[in-house]
């Protein structure tokens, strides 16, 4: 399939520096806008923006072109990058800071109506509960720990990590058929 | 919905879909993490899921980026051999290069390695910079943060060249990727004003520096 970010990547593993400009040019706007979505602090997300092309030059070396695409490889590495920084933060504790947690409404998500991967994924959280789906993607697109969803749905921890495994295992159902 | 437990494949099946959506806290994360590097079957499992999950992405809307490529590089290859040097150097690099593949062969560690240890003469305000597959982290190990209002900023300084921000210090331990810092470099902490250096370069006093290596 045609992945020219695969590409790039793929020549910034060759220590092909012109190649890492370019990939910065191309992806930064789709990197920042992950950050930004996740840590909602816009100097902290330019710093992690940072953080995560010096980790893809860096790892550009472990790309694997046939199980992922390029664009997938480096949304993982800014997710995990900036749920890392999230849950360092000291846990917040004034109303103000649930209210944050609790806000971000899947308002992006009503979008995902595209072709393919996207349509997939679409189809099988319709198959689960809406407030479990609502989950899932509040945790995958705002970073929301289990604690921010125990506060959230107003339910113990544990519960909601019970049926929320349960819906992820059967998403992994629905996506493998 | 049933509540039969999980079957173990069920669990880490489970546990690698957790991790990619970023449910666990701190403490479990970490943990994760050191199961992706050590466990390469839950490593599949878990690019399984970043694969599965990725048409979420679609929901991550692009916002415009600043300019950070400078800085990018500056962290990635500071300090470039000066011409005069670079016959010598580049005559010279296959060979460091030789000895540097066969020393990570050969030592290969699998605990982070101690790289530098900043301290006051008094050991009051201690950090420990250690290295471990391209991460460098720095963890406080005696004193406390600076006070409200102010932050450690930590410093990488090639030999004549201007320090590099890594970074500021706050209670968790910092990891920034990096690769092994070389001998004879420095690593420094100033004081800075809340939020960090405004200019790029330290703009308070240098509390704590220590020379990799030394």
């Amino acid at each position: 399939m045609d992945d020219p970010v695969a590409d790039i990547i793929l020549k910034c593993a060759a220590q092909d520096r012109a190649a890492f400009g370019q990939l910065y040019r191309d992806t930064s706007a789709k990197l920042f806008g992950t950050l930004l979505r996740i840590l909602a602090d816009r100097s902290e997300a330019e710093d992690a923006l940072q953080e995560v092309y010096t980790r893809v030059w860096l790892r550009a070396g472990r790309f694997d072109a046939a199980k992922g695409r390029g664009m997938t490889w480096l949304i993982a590495i800014a997710r995990n990058l900036a749920i890392d920084r999230l849950r360092a933060r000291p846990p917040v504790t004034s109303d103000d800071g649930i209210e944050l947690a609790a806000s971000p409404e899947p308002r992006a998500e009503t979008r995902l109506i595209a072709l393919g991967e996207a349509r997939r994924v679409s189809d099988c959280f319709d198959t689960l509960e809406p407030d479990r789906a609502r989950a899932v993607r509040g945790a995958y697109l705002s970073g929301l720990s289990y604690a921010d969803l125990a506060t959230r749905h107003a339910v113990p921890l544990n519960t909601i990590r019970t049926w929320l495994r349960r819906s992820l295992l059967r998403l992994r159902e629905c996506l493998e058929t | 919905m049933t509540d039969t437990p999980l079957t173990p494949r069920e669990e880490d099946e489970a546990q690698a879909a957790e991790y990619v959506l970023g449910l666990p806290d701190l403490a479990e994360r970490m943990a994760l993490e050191a199961r992706i590097k050590a466990d390469p079957c839950f490593a599949a499992l878990v690019t399984a899921w970043e694969t599965r999950l990725a048409g979420l992405n679609d929901g991550f809307d692009p916002v415009p980026a600043p300019d950070l490529l400078p800085q990018i590089e500056a962290r990635l290859f500071p300090a470039a051999p000066r011409p005069a040097r670079r016959s010598l150097f580049w005559l010279l690099a296959p060979l460091a290069a030789a000895l540097v593949l066969a020393a990570v062969f050969f030592v290969t560690p699998r605990e982070a390695v101690l790289v530098a240890t900043l301290q006051t003469e008094d050991a009051a305000l201690t950090y420990e910079a250690r290295y471990q597959d391209d991460t460098l982290t720095i963890t406080r190990v005696a004193g406390t943060a600076a006070a409200a209002g102010q932050v450690h900023e930590l410093w990488i300084i090639a030999p004549d060249a201007a320090p590099v921000s890594l970074g500021l210090l706050a209670d968790a331990p910092l990891s920034v990727a990096y690769r092994v810092p070389p001998k004879g470099w420095t690593l420094a902490v100033s004081l800075e004003p809340a939020g960090g250096s405004p200019t790029g370069q330290p703009t308070g006093p240098v509390i704590l520096a220590a020379q990799i290596g030394a």
